[in-house]
């Protein structure tokens, strides 16, 4: 697979005033599974993503907490209404601290 | 253009008779003429080899997943494209009506059997149950006003060929997929057939007013193509060194989409050194283990991650097959004849459902499915993401799974027969955008 960390944001290309945007976004990563051992789960800091931030132009607009039945390379879509043209920043969190960053900018036609 | 011409047996013949004039004399010139034997480098469920199980059944090894794992069938018995099948395709025969009584209800039953047919693939009768139905052949919903004598709908069925020789209706009886007495229930229940059809519910129901699919959006966008993600985690194996001590990046510099610019549209294409036709596919078969050393068997991960990374690079680039030289164009016409000749149970053609005519299956519905008409290109995509199996697809696996309703067994997916096939296909898609990887249902 791409290389861990690379968020790809989608939007429509043309979006006018007052429009309700759907944003599509994936991120590249494996999203570690539950192991079991003898019926168990095995007690470990597994690898996933476990929160995803929007922001608009700084503003916080979703915050959600993810888990482990989240898919490898999970794909993430939302809609908002921007009402003014802006960047749009996507920030993955990983239970390793790892931080991935994707930004799309808005522009009105 | 894609009408059976002189040439369909005749390219054959003149390049045999050829090639065994020239065999002691001149072999460089010969080459590729007929196609130098090929020993299938695909994994062992794509190699299409036969096995004979413990209790003497013959099956076919094929992939193990969905939908391949779902054929038990073994066709050894019929004619394949294989260019040493010799095989005469079954010859035209009748039987004697038999003397049962016909059961409508049975034939009915018979006419929706999907273990046998099922009849309406290709054609419509009333009934809600009918799902999906298709429209290659003619309407039957009101067959039994036509009053036809019985001993006629009955040859009809058991082999269409005695009154229609180019007929694209596979002969029943004379294959085998019906008995004789189940065509005489399928007759009885065809009689019963009349008018006036009750007005229909759904639009959908009804082939010729069903809506055409629309397709699943742009097939190069990563976030909805799961393909461009394969093709993306190729770039591992293109700097991975192999055995050999290379990798593919220490040769074609500039990454894949400087060295591979445009590559792609050249394929199929003659390699000389191989001395046949090669899709991209075939030739990594080859030249990946010559180079670095790594392994990459047709219809293996690897192998198909690399032709899309490959093809990528061409997209938006027309594709501009060359057919220009005489192994080239000898390979074509090769892969022509195939395109036309009639094979395995159903005694179908591939052109019986991708050319656009009477009778003929193009642009058509095949039961749900609508069949793609060869004239208007369809390789062009190929490796593609199938949506309903989440699976990528090269043109082979396609070929490969088109034999099952041809009721013929799979031939390997490296084989000359499909690469000089494709090379058919791929000249009608010349001239227009490569775009890979597509996605489809």
């Amino acid at each position: 697979m791409a290389e861990i960390g690379k968020v790809r944001i989608r939007i429509p290309s043309n979006i006018k005033r007052g429009d309700v945007v759907r944003v599509r976004s994936l991120v590249i990563h494996p999203m570690e599974i539950v192991q079991r051992r003898d019926g168990k789960p095995v007690d470990k800091n597994y690898l996933f993503i476990h929160k995803v931030m929007v922001e608009y132009n700084g503003r916080e607009i979703l915050q959600a907490d993810t888990t482990q039945s989240i898919s490898e390379n999970p794909f993430f879509s939302f809609t908002f209404k921007p009402t003014e043209p802006g960047m749009l920043r996507i920030t993955f969190l990983d239970t390793h601290g790892g931080k991935y960053e994707g930004t799309a900018e808005i522009k009105f036609t | 253009m894609l009408r059976p011409g002189t040439v369909f047996g005749g390219g054959i013949v003149f390049a045999a008779l050829l090639s065994a004039a020239c065999a002691q004399t001149d072999k460089a010139s010969t080459a590729g003429l007929p196609p130098a034997p090929w020993i299938s480098r695909a994994i062992p469920e794509g190699k299409g080899e036969v096995k004979t199980q413990p209790d003497g059944k013959k099956m076919q090894v094929r992939y193990k997943r969905a939908p391949f794992a779902g054929v038990p069938q073994d066709w050894s018995d019929y004619r394949t494209y294989a260019y040493d099948d010799t095989r005469p395709a079954p010859p035209v025969s009748k039987a004697p009506m038999t003397q049962v009584k016909g059961d409508p209800a049975r034939g009915r039953r018979l006419f929706l059997s999907r273990a046998q047919g099922p009849c309406t693939g290709c054609h419509l009768i009333p009934g809600a149950d009918v799902w999906p139905a298709g429209n290659i052949g003619p309407d039957l919903s009101t067959y039994g006003d036509r009053n036809l004598p019985d001993e006629f709908i009955f040859t009809q069925l058991y082999d269409s060929r005695n009154f229609f020789p180019n007929t694209t209706m596979p002969p029943w009886g004379t294959t085998g997929v019906f008995k004789p007495e189940e065509l005489v229930h399928i007759v009885a229940f065809l009689k019963t057939l009349k008018g006036p059809v009750p007005p229909e519910k759904d639009p959908d129901r009804n082939p010729d007013t069903r809506a055409k699919p629309v397709g699943f959006g742009d097939n190069l966008d990563p976030t909805n193509n799961p393909a461009v993600l394969l093709a993306e985690g190729a770039m591992a194996v293109w700097s991975k060194k192999g055995p050999a001590g290379k990798a593919c990046a220490d040769c074609h510099a500039g990454g894949p989409e400087k060295s591979m610019k445009g590559a792609a549209t050249r394929y199929p294409k003659y390699v000389k050194a191989y001395q046949r036709v090669m899709s991209i596919e075939d030739f990594l078969t080859v030249h990946a283990p010559e180079t670095t050393g790594l392994q990459m068997l047709s219809q293996s991960a690897d192998n198909l991650n690399m032709t899309m990374l490959v093809k990528m690079q061409s997209n938006g680039m027309p594709v501009g097959v060359d057919i220009s030289s005489r192994e080239a164009k000898a390979a074509y016409e090769r892969g022509r004849a195939s395109f036309f000749k009639k094979v395995g149970q159903r005694n179908h053609a591939c052109a019986d459902c991708h050319v656009k005519g009477a009778g003929q299956g193009a642009e058509k519905f095949l039961g749900g499915r609508l069949l793609g008409n060869a004239e208007a290109g369809l390789t062009r995509h190929f490796p593609t993401w199938r949506t309903n199996f989440q699976v990528v697809w090269d043109m082979r696996r396609r070929m490969q799974w088109c034999m099952t309703p041809l009721g013929m067994n799979m031939l390997p997916a490296d084989s000359v027969e499909y690469t000089e096939l494709e090379l058919f296909l791929t000249s009608f898609d010349s001239g227009k955008e490569m775009s890979v990887p597509g996605i489809r249902h």
